[in-house]
């Protein structure tokens, strides 16, 4: 069976159109991407297949049940982790799992019996009698993706899950996610941070501007571009006007620097290899490191939602 | 996974219940000791009342009827103009929109915090009344009952104007004030429905507060304008329609 599935759906506000007959499925046990810029239609999408908007026309199920005439029963096995930490920091960390067990229709037992099990595994079993408000933001994140697990869904959205944590909740974060998809729970998950999809992800879809530009297993969109390949290099000194340089060396077609490094974009790495050699010869530099890449998910992810790249990072062409 | 619609209907309203009642707990928890709801829900009548008491020669214990009406008017229609506008802000009311339960079992939970709040806080004039003034209660079950109403009535009131699609407080309370203001002095709470113009009788009809008001003062002095019965029924009312709108603008705001 599939876990969600997508038909034709369709979202208007007013004149807007924020989604425009998007299709896809997500199969049981599968960690699907969304991926796509500020805009694109992520969280509209996210609010239809929770329940929380209607669309305009189309239809998405979880499940086999109808998000739209089957609410309840959709909602039932599933687990929200939005991308705010939406924790009451009124109340304590446990009195937030048991609420939110409550509103699963966890019985008593298993709930308080859940509730420590999750506590205890996102490291806040100790501060479960703490208000909320002392926490800090990875406790607040773990804190959310905890109440989200307590009603052991089968299907698990996750909107931004490590953005902006320290290193200790992102590694909790991780590896609970892991072990949630080991035991075949199925993950739904937007992130800006494309290199986590990459790594997490069976199948990203990528949406811009209210359409699905592509869906498929990372591997496969990278082979979709790979014109867009790039030489990696550092050398042993830098000045101000390396880069501009390096990006009028024969085939290179853009080039950034980033940290001590610079990556230069090309159809054609072993004539800008060559070109690169030449250029540290003439300016008599020692090359330290050259690394020629094949394109990533984030140039996948540039190429089909047309930004820009600029000075390193990325913009939106309007 | 059996699905929800094989369930028997008792165990789904069971469930529905326990999760409005979750709700009302939850609200009770963070809201009650809220400032702000202390400010409109307590000191807000009581010095409305004051205002108006002071000047008037009755005596005192004659004035706790008027002053149960208003403290059930404020003190129940303000936990959800404050609680939701705030949820929305912090996000936590999506929580509450996603969750399995159906769109009346929220606006019923939520409505049953300032009910409960309400009911509460009216004890207090009601046991001022006994205590200081030995006002004596002509027909003790119709209070209950008028008080029970009146606060769910303007509990669900509350809930109502919350549905407003704001994260500003200020501004569901500004909206909400300019119909409970004017409430107070069409309902017969400080000037006797009879003693007015004929226009303002006409409107005391559409006031919810009038009813209330008025099955309060029956069990005071067993006197009213119309039958605690017709009381009853117009609350009941008052309250399925607010009830439906509410959920009707939920359903709405959110698509």
């Amino acid at each position: 069976m599939q876990a969600i599935e997508v038909s034709h759906l369709i979202k208007k506000f007013g004149s807007l159109t924020a989604l425009n007959d998007i299709n896809f499925s997500v199969d049981e046990g599968e960690t699907f991407g969304f991926l796509g810029p500020n805009g694109a239609g992520k969280t509209t999408t996210i609010r239809i297949l929770t329940g929380i908007s209607r669309p305009t026309s189309g239809t998405a199920t979880i499940f086999g049940h109808d998000i739209e005439h089957d609410t309840i029963a959709a909602r039932q096995s599933m687990g929200i982790v939005s991308e705010n930490s939406n924790v009451y920091d009124d109340l304590t960390a446990w009195q937030n799992m048991i609420f939110s067990a409550e509103l699963y229709h966890v019985g008593r037992n298993e709930r308080e019996k859940k509730t420590t099990e999750l506590l205890k595994i996102f490291g806040l079993y100790e501060r479960c009698n703490d208000k909320v408000h002392g926490f800090s933001k990875g406790m607040k994140r773990r804190l959310t993706l905890a109440m989200g697990l307590v009603n052991s869904p089968r299907l698990l959205f996750l909107d931004e899950p490590t953005s902006g944590l320290d290193v200790q909740s992102n590694l909790i974060i991780r590896d609970v996610v892991t072990d949630l998809v080991r035991e075949g729970v199925t993950v739904f998950l937007t992130t800006h941070n494309i290199e986590e999809a990459n790594i997490m992800c069976d199948r990203v879809a990528i949406i811009n501007k209210g359409n699905i530009a592509a869906i498929d297993a990372p591997e496969s969109l990278k082979k979709t571009i790979q014109s867009v390949q790039s030489i990696e290099v550092s050398f042993d000194r830098s000045s101000a006007d390396q880069l501009d340089e390096l990006r009028r060396l024969p085939m290179v077609n853009d080039a950034q620097k980033a940290g001590d490094k610079f990556k230069l974009y090309t159809e054609d790495p072993s004539e800008v290899i060559d070109a690169v050699m030449a250029y540290a010869h003439t300016h008599n530099l020692k090359v330290m490191s050259i690394t020629t890449l094949g394109p990533s998910l984030e140039d996948v992810f540039i190429r089909l939602t047309g930004l820009q790249r600029k000075g390193g990072a990325v913009h939106a062409i309007d | 996974m059996p699905s929800i619609n094989h369930e028997s209907w008792s165990k789904r309203l069971s469930r529905e219940l326990s999760a409005a009642w979750a709700i009302a707990r939850k609200d009770m928890r963070i809201y009650y000791l809220k400032p702000n709801i202390i400010v409109s829900g307590i000191l807000f009548p009581l010095f409305m009342f004051l205002a108006f008491a002071i000047g008037k020669n009755a005596p005192p214990g004659t004035l706790i009827p008027g002053l149960i009406s208003i403290t059930l008017l404020f003190s129940a229609s303000s936990i959800e103009p404050v609680s939701i506008p705030i949820e929305r802000r912090v996000k936590t009311f999506d929580r509450l929109l996603s969750a399995p339960i159906s769109l009346y079992s929220l606006v019923s939970g939520e409505s049953l915090s300032g009910f409960l709040y309400s009911l509460g806080i009216a004890c207090l004039p009601l046991a001022i009344g006994i205590v200081v003034f030995s006002t004596p209660i002509v027909n003790a079950p119709v209070l209950v009952v008028a008080m029970i109403l009146t606060a769910f009535c303007f509990a669900t009131l509350g809930t109502l104007f919350a549905a407003y699609p704001t994260e500003n407080v200020g501004e569901v309370m500004s909206m909400l004030n300019t119909v409970r203001l004017p409430l107070i002095f069409i309902s017969g709470v400080f000037i006797p429905i009879s003693t007015m113009p004929e226009i303002g009788q006409e409107i005391a009809l559409i006031s919810p507060l009038t009813y209330g008001n008025d099955m309060i003062e029956y069990a005071y002095t067993g006197r009213s304008l119309f039958s605690p019965l017709l009381d009853i029924v117009v609350q009941v009312v008052f309250i399925l329609v607010f009830q439906i709108t509410a959920n009707y603008l939920y359903k709405k705001f959110n698509e």
